[in-house]
């Protein structure tokens, strides 16, 4: 065990790592034994595990390093543009050419949420400081993305299922918003509540990986505490800025200019 | 004429190719005519209808209602006056009185006074549903109630022209009786009926159309 001398912080070595690659090398055994097919993809996961991390480590050091407010917001630019990407191949049947809607809802919650935190709440020094923006960018990002995913999913997956309604309701003269608008409700509600839950049971059920990780750290626990209520409500704050964006810009795609809805059927029509 | 199509095309991509659902109709309607457009399934009769209540995206042909073009009229005031009511019946979550008076609860009509009360209570008791309360969650209604409800709420917006895919397919024999009935009436006020059936004949139709490989012709002819 290795200690460093100015935190007092457990450090890991190489040692510690390949004693935790054990424990999948463990869960790989149990799949061949029990024939789960799994070894390949817990082998190839396991690898893009350590590259990922080792890489997104060396370009966090050399971005602090380079401290530029430009860096900054390319990097999360990139971010964003991969988010609006995954979001849509979580989505399969959201229409196609939402790219767009994706990318600019990632946008907005990305940007305002992230510096709503950054400027506001912890009043970091300067604007861009990349060791808070990057880290918060990444959580409001990466954990707004599955809610974001989750109501575009819902929402069509529900048009789909009420299309014979939708129809009925198109005959008697409704708009897009009139016919289709419950589905909407539904699909961002479905976005919501894997967040509401995770609010409802934090500290009680599991402690959330930020507040354990500056535990280690050596943070105060009650200092890890704020910060970890910070990130929970930001998280919540982006998943519904980021679902009602992008599901309300995507959601008039599905209809027609003059307001029908474009049911399987009728999407390989000619 | 009440309704008249012209060269109404449709198609679809399939595994084989290009298929012709329709392919060149022409169609026309009188007022106070019922017409029953029969054929085997999957031959169209669901799009014949869709393209007349111009509901079908990607469906080619001229449209006339009283002759004006459907152009002029446009797309949304088209389909308040040739009113499509699809097989299945779709109540939206409430009671009865909220279905019917939906209508007017939509932005297109919201200039609109929706019917009073008497006049709802008058029309259900019109088509046998004195027991039918307004306040009933619409559902807890019958198979046969909710499809009189269906038709009721599309013909109180008072359209000139009714598309009605199957109206009476799965009902009992009361209830298609009274869904017969209130086409009837409707047919009798000046309007124009277009049914998409698989039953006989039930002589309230004055021709009989058969859709068959994308043409539409006399039955018997």
């Amino acid at each position: 065990m290795s200690t460093d001398p100015a935190t007092g912080v457990v450090t890991i070595g190489w040692v510690q790592l390949v004693l935790a690659t054990g424990l999948v090398v463990l869960v790989g055994a149990l799949s061949w034994r029990l024939h789960l097919g799994l070894e390949k993809d817990l082998a190839v996961a396991t690898v893009r595990t350590y590259a990922q991390l080792f890489l997104l480590g060396f370009v966090l050091r050399w971005v602090f390093g380079v401290d530029s407010a430009a860096l900054v917001i390319g990097i999360m630019l990139l971010m964003i543009g991969m988010a609006a990407v995954t979001i849509l191949q979580r989505a399969p049947d959201a229409p196609r050419g939402i790219l767009g809607s994706s990318f600019v809802s990632m946008l907005v919650t990305g940007f305002s949420v992230t510096f709503i935190v950054t400027a506001l709440i912890v009043r970091v020094e300067p604007w861009y400081a990349p060791r808070y923006v990057i880290p918060i960018a990444g959580m409001v990002l990466g954990n707004s993305m599955n809610g974001i995913a989750l109501a575009l999913e819902r929402t069509y997956a529900d048009l789909d299922a009420r299309c014979g309604q939708i129809l009925a309701l198109t005959a008697l003269g409704a708009t897009p918003w009139e016919a289709g608008g419950e589905s909407v409700r539904t699909g961002i509600r479905a976005g919501l509540i894997p967040t509401i839950n995770s609010m409802a049971t934090v500290g009680v059920v599991f402690i959330p990986g930020m507040m354990t990780g500056q535990i280690i750290a050596g943070a105060d626990p009650i200092d890890a505490t704020a910060y970890q209520i910070v990130v929970m409500l930001m998280v919540s704050a982006a998943t519904a800025i980021g679902a009602v964006l992008t599901v309300l810009l995507s959601f008039r795609k599905r209809f027609t200019d003059d307001g029908v809805y474009m049911e399987r059927g009728l999407r390989s029509s000619r | 004429m009440l309704l008249a199509a012209e060269n109404v095309r449709y198609s679809v991509e399939s595994d084989e190719g290009v298929l012709r659902i329709l392919d060149g109709v022409d169609f026309e309607l009188s007022s106070g005519q019922i017409v029953d457009v029969v054929g085997p399934s999957g031959s169209g009769k669901t799009t014949l209808l869709r393209a007349l209540a111009q509901l079908l995206p990607g469906a080619d042909g001229a449209l006339r209602l009283e002759g004006r073009s459907s152009a002029d009229i446009g797309p949304v005031q088209w389909r308040l006056r040739v009113s499509l009511l699809p097989q299945i019946t779709s109540l939206v979550a409430g009671t009865v009185r909220s279905n019917l008076v939906l209508p007017w609860s939509l932005k297109v009509r919201s200039a609109e006074s929706p019917p009073p009360e008497h006049v709802l209570r008058d029309a259900l008791d019109g088509v046998g549903l004195e027991r039918v309360d307004l306040d009933r969650d619409a559902a807890k209604l019958s198979v046969g109630q909710a499809a009189r409800v269906a038709l009721l709420r599309v013909t109180l917006t008072e359209p000139r022209v009714l598309l009605l895919d199957e109206p009476d397919a799965n009902l009992d024999e009361d209830s298609a009786a009274r869904v017969a009935q209130m086409t009837r009436e409707f047919a009798q006020r000046g309007g124009g009926v277009v049914r998409v059936r698989h039953h006989r004949s039930d002589e309230l139709a004055s021709r009989r159309l058969r859709l068959e490989h994308g043409h539409l012709g006399e039955v018997g002819a």
